[in-house]
């Protein structure tokens, strides 16, 4: 296995989390689709630390702090969509236009 | 051999759970398959020999993200959500934009095709102590305070307006 194979994968499950924010339309799919972005980060992060720097946990660390970074991220998002969705009545983004002129 | 085999049934479970998650009409199904991708994942850093990575995988994300996200697909979800369309009309120029990004990043990914990994992956655990003990001691610190803040906003942001 070299270094292509996992950056190859975390690339493609990037695009898929990519796709997936751009076009679902309830915003926990949103949600879980960065969820797989994140993922992919470190599948790269860790795939590095393994191949160019196998001598250090550099980039080990970088991903537990991204994983600590997502976790807050999707408790504090997921408190706001409890929010919005008891004023709204609604988890389609679409219907979030509080903001329109 | 063993290797090669581990790796592309990771990847195939990982990336077809992916495309699960991102298509499901049923939102309830679609964020059980993030959980089995949050897993294959976790296969994934095991097969690179992550170890400590591996277990706060499956901690973090598939025990403690992925139930979040499904307890809150059920107080959100509707029986009529069942219905409705879940991909918005823009599929296409999504589409345009991942194979735009996808030549870019897989260029990027064929100049490591020769790169093989050259020593025996070893633990790290150990390792990863001392570094956020030693010079990772601000960051860790930062993050625990960016925890106590997300901890105390989920529950804010979370109360009804009557008990506010």
């Amino acid at each position: 296995m070299t270094l292509a194979h996992y950056m190859t994968v975390a690339a493609l499950l990037f695009l898929i989390g990519i796709f997936g924010a751009l076009t679902r339309r309830n915003i926990i799919g949103i949600l879980m689709s960065i969820e797989l972005m994140f993922n992919a980060a470190n599948i790269n992060l860790a795939a590095f630390d393994r191949f160019l720097h196998p001598e250090g946990v550099a980039g080990t660390t970088l991903a537990l702090f991204i994983m600590t970074v997502a976790a807050a991220e999707v408790v504090v998002g997921l408190a706001l969509l409890l929010a919005i969705y008891r004023n709204t009545d609604t988890a389609y983004v679409e219907d979030y236009n509080l903001l329109k002129g | 051999m063993i290797e090669h085999i581990v790796f592309y049934s990771l990847s195939t479970l990982v990336l077809a759970a992916a495309v699960c998650v991102v298509t499901m009409k049923n939102t309830v199904h679609s964020s059980l398959f993030l959980g089995l991708s949050l897993a294959g994942v976790a296969g994934l850093f095991a097969a690179l020999g992550a170890d400590f990575l591996f277990a706060a995988q499956i901690m973090v994300y598939v025990s403690g993200i992925a139930v979040l996200i499904i307890f809150s697909v059920m107080i959100l979800g509707r029986a009529s959500d069942l219905h409705l369309r879940q991909v918005n009309e823009q599929w296409m120029a999504a589409i345009l934009i991942c194979v735009v990004s996808s030549a870019g990043l897989l260029k990027i990914a064929g100049a490591y095709r020769g790169t093989l990994a050259l020593t025996v992956a070893k633990p790290g655990t150990h390792e990863i102590g001392r570094l956020f003990m030693g010079d990772w001691l601000l960051p860790f610190e930062l993050i625990s305070l960016v925890l106590a803040a997300a901890l105390l906003g989920a529950v804010f942001f979370s109360r009804s307006e009557a008990s506010r």
